[in-house]
Parts: C-alpha cells; sequence; structure tokens
C-alpha cells in the first residue's frame, strides 16, 4: 500500500530524543462551586514514535481526561494547574488556536468511544473522509478517499463512500473513524475506550487493524480503556491510574506479571478469566445435582419475535427451559435477539408465535403464559418475573428516593401488608449490602455499584421466581462487577431464585451461569453446561466468540476474525448432541 | 431554601422580588391605597403629582396611585387561574400522550395544531363577543388558547423521558398509566413545567391588559392596568404619570417572569450539567 506517497500535508519537525508525547507533572482541577476538585494529579509519562501507551483504570480515575489533554481538550470548569504536555516540540497548551487546529486531527487524532455519534448523521461516508483529509490541507482526489476506506479493511469500499452512517454496523462506523484518524498522518494517535462499544468478535477484529496500522505508520499510541485485556493486548507499556494519580507505569509483561501496587493487584483478581479457569471452578453445583434434572420454571417452545412482519424475525423459533434454581446465560453479539427474549419474557412485548409457559410450582400457584405483555398478565405472573437493567443510573427515577423505589413494588403487588413496608425496605436494603439509613437518599447520592444494588433490591421487593438481568454488569467497573455479581449468586442461592442472565461477555458468564445458550441473528445455535461448551467442540460461531476473547496478560490480539461468515445452517436441520445436554446445531462451511 | 435561593443566582433573586413585590402591593392594595380607586373628584382632576396624590389624578380626579395599585387584581387573579389551569392540563396531557406514544398522541397532536394555527387575541375577541366577558369565561378562554402550546413543550421533554428505563420498570411491574404519568415522567419534566409556567403567565398577564385594553376585560370604572392606559393615553401629554403608572407595574411583573424563568432554566440546566460530571 503506497501510503507514504499521499502524504503532501505540512511536516512537523522531528521528536526530540524519540518522545512524540511527552506529559510531565500534568495536574488539572475541576472547578465545583468554590472549591477545585483535583481530578489529575502529577502524572508524568511519555510515548515514543511506534509505541503504544496504555492508561487503564476505573471511571473516574481520570484516564480520559489525561487522554484528552493531548489535543489540548479540556472538559468545561476544568484547568491545568500545573505540569506540560507537549507533542512533538509543542506545548500544546500554549498553541495560539490556529496552530491549535493544526494539531487537532493534524498531529494528533482521537478515536472516541462512540463512532456512531463521531459521525455526521447527515452527510456520506466519502464525503466525511473527503473532509478530514482537506481539512488538513492534504489533496483529497476520489481515489485517495477510497484508499483511505480500503486501508481500515472496509470491504466493497466504493458502495460505502456513497453510505450514510446509519447505513453501516458498529464495527464499519469504528473503522470509518479510524480511517479519518488516520487520514492526515498523524504522529499521535488518541484511542479513547475505541471499542467499549463494540461485541467481542467486532472488537478484535477493529484492535487488529489499530495495531496494525500503528505499526505501519509509525504513530506514537495512546490507548485509554478500563478493560485491562484489551489494554494488555494493545499496549507496550502500561499504566494504572486511581484518582487522577499513576500508581504504576511498568512494560506491559511485567505489569501483568508481576504487579507492584496492591490496587493493581486487586484489579486482576477481579477481573474474570476464561482461559486460566479450572474445570469447574465457576458456581458451585447446587446441592440437589444437576440442575437439568429440577423442575422446569420457564418453557420455551419455538419462540418467534418480529418486529416487522415483513424482515427477518429478532427470535427465530427458540427452544429453551430455564429450571428452578439454576442460572441460564444468553450469550450473543448486539442484533443477535438476546436483549428481544429477555424483554419479551418480562411482557415488555408480545411474542408473535410459539409458546412461553411458566410453571406455577406448589402451593396453588398457576403459572401462565409469559408470552402475553404485561398488561394481559395476571397480578402473579407479573411478581414472578423482575428485570434487573443494564443502566443503573437509567433505571432508578432520579426523584425518588431509593425506600420509594423499593416500597413501589411492595404495594403494588401486596408482598407484605402495609404496616411492614418500612421494615421490609430496611430488610432488602441489608440484605443486597446497603446501609438502612440509604433509603433516604436520592440515586444521584449514590455510586454505580450502589444503584445497581438498589435495583436488585426492588427487583427482590416483588418476591420473584425469576429474575432478568440484562447485561447488568457493562456499566460497571470491574471490583464493582465482581461484587455485584456475587451479590447476586448469593441471592440466588438464598431465595431458589432462577436467572436468565444475558450477557455478551462470556468470562462473566463462565463465573456465573449453569447453562449457556448462544445466539446469532435470532437463532440459537449452540446450548449446553457452561463447563461443557468452554471445553468444546463448539458451533464456529461459538467458538470465534472465544477465541476474541483478550484477557489480561495476553500480550497479542488473537488473529483477525473472519469479517464474513464461514459456516451456515445445515440445510437438513438438527441438532449435534455430544451428550450432557450439550446441543450444537448442525452446520456446513459456506 | 436559603441555599437554594443562593444557587439560583441574582437573576432569579431580582425576578423573583419583582414579582414578589407586585403581589404583595396588589393583595395588600385596600389596606394600604390612600383612595378609593373609584370615587371620582370633579375638583382634582388632571393633577400632576402631589403630596396628597403621589401620582397625579386622572381626568375624572380619581387617585392614579390608588387605581394602580388596585388595577393589578383583576389581571394577577386572571393570569393565576388561567396559567395555572393551562400549564396544569397541558403538562399532563403532554405526559400522557409522550407516554402512550400512539394513536391517540397523533389525533391529540393535530388537535394542538389547529388550535395553535388560530391567532390568540382573535380566538379570546370571539369567545369574548358570544359568551359575554365574564372572569370564568375569560380564564377558560386562555385556558383552551394555550393549553395545547404547554401539551406540546412539555411532550417533547416527556418523550425522552419515558424511554429512560425507570420507565420500562414500571411498565414491566404492570403499573398503569395513570401512576406512570405521575409517578415517574411528571417529576422528572418539572423543571421544564417551571420555567413553562413563567413564561407562559407573562404573556397571559399582557392578553389579559390587552383584552381590558380593547374594551373586552374589566368594565368602567374597576381600575384596571389596561384599562386605565386605554383611558388615561388620550390625556398622555397632560398627566402623562396616569398611563405610565400601570405601565410600568405590567413591565416590573412581566419582565420578573422573565428574568425568573430564565434564572430557573440556566440553574436546572446548569445542575443537569453538573451531575453528569460528577
Amino acid at each position: 500500500m503506497s501510503i507514504d506517497a499521499s502524504v503532501s500535508g505540512p511536516v512537523q519537525a522531528p521528536a526530540p530524543a524519540g518522545a512524540a508525547v511527552s506529559v510531565e507533572n500534568l495536574s488539572i482541577s475541576y472547578a465545583a462551586g468554590n472549591a477545585l476538585v483535583p481530578v489529575v494529579r502529577d502524572v508524568s509519562f511519555s510515548i515514543a514514535a511506534g509505541r503504544t501507551f496504555g492508561l487503564v483504570g476505573e471511571s473516574g480515575s481520570g484516564k480520559s481526561t489525561v487522554a484528552r489533554t493531548l489535543l489540548a481538550q479540556l472538559r468545561a470548569g476544568s484547568k491545568v494547574i500545573g505540569g506540560t504536555v507537549r507533542v512533538g516540540t509543542q506545548e500544546v497548551f500554549a498553541l495560539p488556536p490556529a496552530e491549535l487546529r493544526a494539531l487537532r486531527g493534524g498531529t494528533v487524532a482521537l478515536v472516541a468511544q462512540n463512532a456512531g455519534q463521531a459521525l455526521t448523521p447527515s452527510m456520506r461516508i466519502g464525503a466525511q473522509v473527503h473532509e478530514a483529509l482537506t481539512s488538513h490541507g492534504m489533496s483529497a482526489s476520489r481515489s485517495q478517499v477510497l484508499l483511505a476506506l480500503d486501508q481500515v479493511r472496509l470491504p466493497n469500499v466504493k458502495d460505502m463512500a456513497r453510505r450514510y452512517p446509519h447505513e453501516l454496523s458498529g464495527g464499519q462506523q469504528q473503522r470509518v473513524s479510524i480511517a479519518m484518524a488516520i487520514a492526515a498522518r498523524p504522529d499521535v494517535l488518541v484511542l479513547d475506550e475505541p471499542t467499549t462499544a463494540l461485541d467481542v468478535v467486532t472488537q478484535a477484529a477493529v484492535l487488529r487493524l489499530i495495531k496494525d496500522l500503528c505499526h505501519e505508520l509509525q504513530t506514537a499510541t495512546l490507548i485509554v480503556s478500563h478493560d485491562l485485556g484489551v489494554v494488555s493486548g494493545m499496549a507496550d507499556d502500561v499504566a494504572v491510574m486511581r484518582n487522577g494519580r499513576i500508581l504504576e507505569n511498568q512494560p506491559t509483561a511485567a505489569l501483568f506479571g508481576s504487579p507492584q501496587a496492591e490496587y493493581t493487584r486487586e484489579l486482576l483478581r477481579d477481573v474474570p478469566k476464561l482461559k486460566t479457569r479450572g474445570a469447574g471452578a465457576g458456581r458451585p453445583v447446587p446441592e440437589s445435582g444437576d440442575p437439568s434434572l429440577n423442575e422446569v420454571l420457564v418453557d420455551c417452545k419455538d419462540v418467534t419475535i418480529s418486529y416487522n412482519p415483513s424482515g427477518p424475525p429478532a427470535v427465530d423459533s427458540v427452544n429453551l427451559q430455564i429450571h428452578r434454581g439454576e442460572t441460564l446465560a444468553v450469550v450473543g453479539e448486539s442484533g443477535s435477539g438476546k436483549s428481544t427474549l429477555a424483554w419479551t419474557l418480562a411482557g415488555l412485548r408480545g411474542a408473535t408465535s410459539g409458546s412461553l409457559r411458566v410453571e406455577g410450582g406448589g402451593s396453588g400457584r398457576t403459572g401462565g403464559d409469559l408470552g402475553e405483555p404485561v398488561s394481559k398478565r395476571s397480578l402473579e405472573l407479573r411478581r414472578m418475573v423482575q428485570l434487573i437493567f443494564q443502566n443503573a443510573d437509567t433505571s432508578l427515577n432520579p426523584r425518588r428516593t431509593v425506600a420509594a423505589a423499593i416500597k413501589r413494588p411492595l404495594r403494588l403487588f401486596g408482598t407484605v401488608p402495609r404496616s411492614q413496608e418500612k421494615a421490609r425496605v430496611e430488610e432488602l436494603l441489608t440484605e443486597v449490602g446497603l446501609p438502612a439509613s440509604f433509603g433516604k437518599r436520592l440515586p444521584s447520592q449514590l455510586s454505580g455499584g450502589q444503584r445497581q444494588r438498589v435495583g436488585i433490591a426492588r427487583a427482590l421487593a416483588a418476591g420473584p421466581d425469576l429474575i432478568i438481568a440484562d447485561e447488568i454488569t457493562t456499566a460497571l467497573d470491574v471490583s464493582v462487577q465482581a461484587d455485584i455479581l456475587e451479590l447476586l449468586s448469593g441471592l440466588q442461592r438464598t431465595h431458589g431464585l432462577s436467572t436468565l442472565f444475558i450477557s455478551h461477555d462470556l468470562a462473566v458468564v463462565a463465573d456465573v451461569a449453569d447453562r449457556v445458550v448462544v445466539m446469532k441473528n435470532g437463532r440459537m445455535v449452540e446450548v449446553g453446561p457452561v463447563d461443557a461448551v468452554l471445553a468444546g467442540p463448539n458451533h464456529p460461531y461459538s467458538a470465534s466468540l472465544l477465541a476474541s476473547v483478550i484477557e489480561p496478560g495476553d500480550l497479542d490480539l488473537p488473529s483477525a476474525p473472519a469479517e464474513e461468515q464461514t459456516w451456515k445452517d445445515d440445510p437438513e436441520g438438527g441438532w449435534e448432541e455430544p451428550g450432557n445436554g450439550h446441543r450444537i446445531r448442525k452446520w456446513k462451511d459456506a | 431554601m436559603k441555599s437554594v435561593l443562593r444557587a439560583a443566582g441574582p437573576v432569579f433573586i431580582i425576578g423573583i422580588a419583582l414579582i414578589a413585590i407586585n403581589l404583595l402591593l396588589a393583595f395588600l392594595a385596600p389596606w394600604i391605597s390612600a383612595y378609593d380607586p373609584i370615587a371620582s373628584n370633579s375638583d382634582a382632576a388632571l393633577q400632576g403629582p402631589t403630596a396628597a396624590h403621589w401620582l397625579g389624578t386622572d381626568m375624572y380626579g380619581r387617585d392614579v396611585l390608588s387605581r394602580t395599585l388596585n388595577g393589578g387584581r383583576y389581571a394577577l387573579l386572571v393570569t393565576f387561574l388561567a396559567t395555572t389551569i393551562a400549564v396544569a392540563a397541558g403538562a399532563l396531557l403532554g405526559c400522557l400522550v409522550a407516554f402512550l406514544n400512539n394513536w391517540i398522541d397523533d389525533v391529540v397532536m393535530r388537535v394542538v395544531d389547529a388550535i395553535l394555527s388560530v391567532p390568540t387575541i382573535l380566538a379570546l375577541l370571539v369567545v369574548v363577543a358570544v359568551f359575554g366577558s365574564g372572569m370564568w369565561v375569560i380564564v377558560l378562554a386562555v385556558v383552551v388558547v394555550y393549553t395545547p402550546a404547554v401539551t406540546r413543550v412539555v411532550r417533547g421533554a416527556a418523550r425522552s423521558v419515558s424511554s429512560l428505563d425507570y420507565v420500562t420498570a414500571a411498565k414491566a411491574r404492570g403499573e398503569h398509566a395513570g401512576p406512570i404519568v405521575v409517578r415517574e415522567i411528571l417529576p422528572n419534566v418539572l423543571d421544564v413545567v417551571l420555567v413553562e409556567y413563567a413564561m407562559r403567565a407573562s404573556w397571559v398577564v399582557l392578553l389579559i391588559s390587552s383584552l381590558s385594553f380593547l374594551g373586552f376585560g374589566a368594565n368602567p370604572p374597576a381600575p384596571d392596568w389596561g384599562l386605565m392606559v386605554a383611558e388615561n393615553r388620550t390625556a398622555l401629554t397632560v398627566v402623562p404619570l396616569a398611563t405610565l403608572g400601570p405601565i410600568v407595574a405590567l413591565a416590573t411583573f412581566v419582565i420578573g417572569l422573565h428574568l425568573t424563568a430564565d434564572g430557573l432554566g440556566k440553574k436546572l440546566g446548569v445542575d443537569r450539567a453538573m451531575t453528569g460530571v460528577q
């Protein structure tokens, strides 16, 4: 690929002593009222050309704030208290506006987390790439635009250039924003959580692409992520941040091999791991023995759910059982239909065909049909199924106290007499590990993990049989995630709950689930006990999911997975059954 | 309460103060005004400011200060009633149709469009001509004219709220539309509703005064700002204070409402940005 030939922009002076970026003693504070709250304290690091530097930390650690200073960008209300940020020979915060514009996108380029929002919805892809080239004084003929798109391995670039952003998948959008970022041949590339919004297979492909391009173009790269695996696979050196400080800064292998800071060790301990996990390392098997012998709670037969009668169904003839007391995980990429299935079970939309039968069990309960939307369900049926949401920030009403949020289902389902409601709320709060005094607080006064605990308490208040947990830990930091998962499985054991656990993260699933269902394009492709699915043999889609997992300590990325689907359903249908309830949909090479 | 006021900023405090002074004077007018506002005195007609009549007298010899103090009572009462009913109805309707998001939404919004396309003052004149100018006729006419505008604004805000997870959670519990609107949606669009209230009130008070000015609101000899401007404008060059008095009173009230709406919007907006950062 003749990349160097097309360089015609202003050439920057070479960086001294090989450091393309050097940040020295940087401190940033944020003005809250009259007080100054430090968000970054005394941070120093440097990145040489052609090297990749990773910043990891939990939300609020200041890692993104540091990353954005390379573009001389600060959040409104923040200011630099001390220290310098140099890119090449330039001190970025001292640049006049014209040179700052040349710096941004020209010398330093940014790939943001959500490519869907980074692209202009009303402009064609080709026009946006064209703009990225011309705004930095590069000539941009049509062939150069197509070359830029080709460079990020987009298929069928002529057609791509004519499309609008919404006509692309998330992974393709992220590729376009990468193409725009590298269009002006930047010396420095800033990646701010570049793959957090993508599913694992796409993540692996996009990361592989970025790594190869950075190597080719010899850019100095800063990657910011909360995902230790991503940073481990991408970076040459890694710094761990907490509360605005860098706790340790080491070459990647050393950091993951022998972490110095106690905090780093905690982080690594809390990350659920797939590859190093021994057989049966996940949940202890319930005392009653094999859960598949237990009573069936929910029985889905040929469930099909369509949003649009003419299009393909979102969920296509799914057959599955959820047993009493088990955790069934549903895994798949976005668009696989896993959330649609969960929402139907929760009654937020009706099933198009098929039956979803829930058994009442003993004590005179009748059970009922979960194919009905919630407005047609009996009170008893609504009580039996409770939902926990992905985003605890939006699942609690910001104007109502924690106690009011938990009290509502108690009142609605008449779980306890009115006189005991207050005591029951306090009991539930204690049960999810929060002080009873938290009842008086508003959601904004809680941390993300605490809000998710309130969400769990609210679901428990109804006294459910089935809890649907829809990606409940994706918005949380790893250490908080570990706590929440532990809480959930503890509650599940003590209450004998069944859980439908929706996730895209195989490592988390391996830790919490008894059985796992893999979905693709609305169809189940594999189902079985977690250990059997992890051990294989696997459906090729499950295999690609497993292969795409990057764990902390992996010093390289998985080889780029195939872009196109390499398999198709066996036209004769049917399932392979390696035994122990493990079933794989029959397939053929495409 | 003190910290709330301080956090709201000077603009909000000045606005609230202007409103409070106007309301207080109008409320206390019967006790603090020196003269009967409708008692005429032909010996003292068309006087400039004197020690006895601080703002002078009008063509019938009535005390301008007393009439100005009393002149807000009718307009402010009608404004309060009409705005409160219109904003309450519009907010509830807006939240409800935003939540339902089905054919009812379509029907209601097309009716809203139809009503909004009728010029306000023209609609009011027609109503008054047909049903007379009783206070409740005017209140209801203003409610009919202003509810659709409030509905549209609140619906816009409520639509984004009603797609949030806590509304979904309430739906999944099987709650009915009423409790969801009142408990989950309305409290979270309250900032929009408050700003809307202040803005609408300023328009309504001007509208009521315009009606009186045109002779369709308060009837002579009742003291009323709009009516006073209409009565005294012919004597503008002789006793300018008789016209300026009610105008200044009306203007300070409207400016107060605008500043309050401004400060409120800014405060609530800033507040939201801050919670996003932390």
